[in-house]
């Protein structure tokens, strides 16, 4: 579907990415796994327009997209924002979903159903929060807040930065439950998590970083493998000794 | 709807939202008000209240006597209170990381800057209904209005607060923190000040250049004086200021590439300004043609066909240096567009130039004559042009002279409007605002 390579994003002397690459297929849950100050961040705001790259390019099908036609692919959903935060979560939710009706989509990609804001709401259990301010609500509460803004953007892929953090364990279940049933209508994931727990859970396929390099991608029993040949030890289905032996 | 009416409709009840806008529409009554108030009151006594002695007919001008007071509100408003709000409104989608969401849609940043600056001009003039309710009330009392001078002056104030807008979202995309563009905003207009300042130590270039600083323009505007040129420029530089502040916020685009793009706008706004200062048609609104000859010496200084060349020995802060170009020279520029003014003096203040042999002296040359004269008033100019050119000093009519609107009567009622009932009707929209929205 999409393929990035050769990434490189630099601040100055310090080299956060360095020849990124790696490739998104259609429909995946798509885990990109790595510790904080990896570079995981700044691979998705490359990838969402947000910064600019340095070098490296993505492709669609064999061919270049430029910032714009990224934009029209792929959503980045970034951690830690509270956006227009004086007003609450219903009028956030219609705006996103008015602003972005109609932004053209990649005609090469194809777009899953755009769910109903009423599904998204219920499906991330979010009805009790709807009329409060994005202000007032707690860490999880946004960021489900933010995930259904997510789902609601008429985009082929969703990038999210980070989609447990500040959730507990339940909220993280519910929530993996609903991305999970997304990806199964069409919609392709790529998921920025640290938790390596969590990214087990929901994740088809992982891309790992560590340094600002990608130090491994594919299914969990392929990065066993290649976690095996390169430490001489037996292969184990267990993702964070994986992440270990390969970072 | 489309998305460009989405993202206004945003961005309204953003500024809605904002408490910079109800604090500067809760502090713009008090100030209109208390110029107002002072304006009706010494219009009032010019005009023979309790008993004073009446005044000459220009002070019965509304124009000079209650708008231009009234309305310089509205200047020190869009100073200091107006620049915060659009701060707050530029860089809050960049606070809270809206604009990370914002800048995915494909829409022209231009077009995202465009829509707050129009939202911002729209708060702009729900405050401007502070100044609206002085015209009424001045109505009210049974007061003079003559719609074109104070069209005018509500035009260079709306120019002036676009300026504010402009730059302040500029400094606001420029900068990554509000404090900073509020901190660069400031520098900004305090250094239109300080130009004016040289200028009138100096004269020369900074005197042109300060003919087209925002308070030079509103002054103009204030005194019914359209000018095209000055009106160009203020659109160059509020669109020059409004292009900066979509080039920086398109957050993922190289630096590089911005700094670039912002070179080549500058370079392209100041070729353009360049060229408006060579436009000289302008217009007098005012009712007392405050701007304007006479209108039989007007017809008598156009059959003049051949340039006039007027050397001035008169230092920059000599005050008949102000007086000539004030009261004599502004005019005699739009009737005689040809018309080239030199100043000569050795000193910035002159005062140690009064024994030099030629200071004070104004020489008028045309066709190779020429005649001097130390007179700086109008009549005294006029009296020059005609005898260096043979023209018979016209017949004036008397009929068409401005008398004037004399009104002897006190602002009463406006107190309460402006210091009560503005505030009360504000903060009551602003509890109702809020509450709806907790």
């Amino acid at each position: 579907m999409l393929q990035a390579t050769n990434l490189t994003k630099r601040y100055g002397r310090l080299t956060a990415l360095h020849d990124v690459s790696f490739s998104i297929r259609e429909g995946e849950i798509l885990g990109l796994i790595g510790p904080n100050g990896s570079g995981k961040t700044t691979l998705f705001e490359c990838l969402g327009g947000v910064l600019p790259i340095d070098g490296g390019i993505v492709l669609q099908n064999g061919r270049p997209l430029t910032a714009r036609d990224r934009a029209s692919a792929l959503f980045y959903l970034p951690d830690g924002i509270a956006p227009w935060p004086s007003q609450t979560v219903r009028w956030a939710l219609e705006f996103v979903q008015q602003f972005f009706q109609g932004s053209a989509a990649s005609a090469a990609l194809s777009l899953a159903p755009i769910p109903s804001m009423a599904d998204v709401v219920e499906q991330l259990d979010l009805e009790v929060i709807l009329d409060s301010t994005i202000e007032a609500l707690s860490k999880g509460q946004r960021k489900r807040a933010l995930l259904a803004m997510g789902l609601l953007i008429p985009r082929p892929i969703l990038l999210a930065d980070e989609p447990f953090e500040g959730l507990d364990l339940r909220q993280s279940r519910d929530v993996a439950e609903t991305l999970r049933m997304h990806a199964a209508a069409g919609r392709t994931m790529f998921l920025s998590i640290h938790q390596i727990g969590d990214a087990a859970r929901v994740c088809d396929r992982f891309v790992l970083l560590s340094g600002g390099r990608v130090c491994g991608e594919g299914t969990l029993p392929e990065l066993s493998a290649l976690a095996a040949a390169r430490s001489g030890s037996a292969a184990t289905d267990d993702l964070e000794e994986v992440f270990l032996a390969l970072t | 709807m489309k998305p460009f009416f989405v993202l206004l409709r945003k961005e309204w009840r953003e500024l809605r939202a904002s408490r910079a806008w109800w604090v500067l529409l809760l502090v713009m009554g008090p100030l209109v008000g208390v110029s107002f108030i002072s304006a009706v009151r010494t219009y009032a006594e010019a005009s023979g209240l309790n008993g004073t002695a009446v005044g000459v007919g220009e002070a019965f001008s509304p124009l000079v006597g209650i708008w231009a007071p009234t309305f310089s509100a509205c200047e020190l408003a869009a100073a200091f209170l107006l620049p915060f709000v659009a701060i707050r409104v530029v860089s809050g989608d960049r606070q809270s990381g809206a604009i990370k969401i914002e800048l995915q849609h494909p829409m022209s940043s231009f077009a995202r800057v465009g829509a707050k600056a129009l939202v911002l001009l729209g708060g702009w003039l729900v405050a401007s209904l502070a100044p609206a309710v002085a015209v009424l009330l001045w109505k009210s009392y049974g007061g003079s209005i003559y719609a074109p001078e104070l069209a005018t002056v509500v035009i260079g104030h709306l120019l002036n607060a676009g300026l504010t807008i402009a730059l302040a979202a500029a400094m606001a995309s420029i900068s990554d923190h509000p404090s900073t563009a509020a901190i660069l905003t400031l520098t900004v207009t305090v250094g239109t000040w300080i130009i004016n300042f040289v200028a009138a130590i100096h004269g020369g270039v900074w005197e042109r250049a300060a003919a087209y600083t925002p308070t030079a323009m509103v002054a103009e505007f204030q005194h019914g004086l359209i000018r095209l040129d000055v009106v160009l420029i203020a659109l160059a530089l509020v669109l020059t200021g409004l292009t900066l502040a979509a080039i920086w916020g398109r957050l993922g685009v190289a630096v590089r590439r911005r700094v670039f793009d912002s070179a080549g706008v500058f370079a392209v706004a100041a070729a353009a300004m360049i060229a408006c200062t060579f436009a000289t048609a302008s217009w007098d609104t005012s009712e007392s043609r405050a701007n304007s000859f006479p209108e039989a010496d007007e017809a008598a200084l156009e059959r003049i066909r051949e340039p006039l060349h007027i050397q001035a020995n008169l230092a920059p802060e000599d005050p008949r240096r102000s007086d000539l170009e004030r009261r004599a020279l502004s005019k005699l520029r739009r009737v005689m567009p040809a018309l080239q003014v030199q100043y000569v003096s050795a000193t910035s203040i002159g005062l140690f130039e009064q024994s030099s042999q030629h200071y004070g002296e104004i020489w008028y040359e045309l066709g190779g004559r020429k005649v001097m004269s130390r007179v700086t008033t109008v009549e005294g100019v006029l009296e020059a042009i005609y005898e260096l050119t043979g023209v018979t000093t016209p017949i004036q009519n008397g009929a068409a002279e401005f008398r004037g609107h004399p009104l002897a009567v006190p602002p009463n009622g406006a107190a309460t409007v402006f210091y009560r009932l503005w505030p009360a009707l504000v903060a009551g929209a602003a509890f109702f605002e809020f509450r709806r929205r907790a």
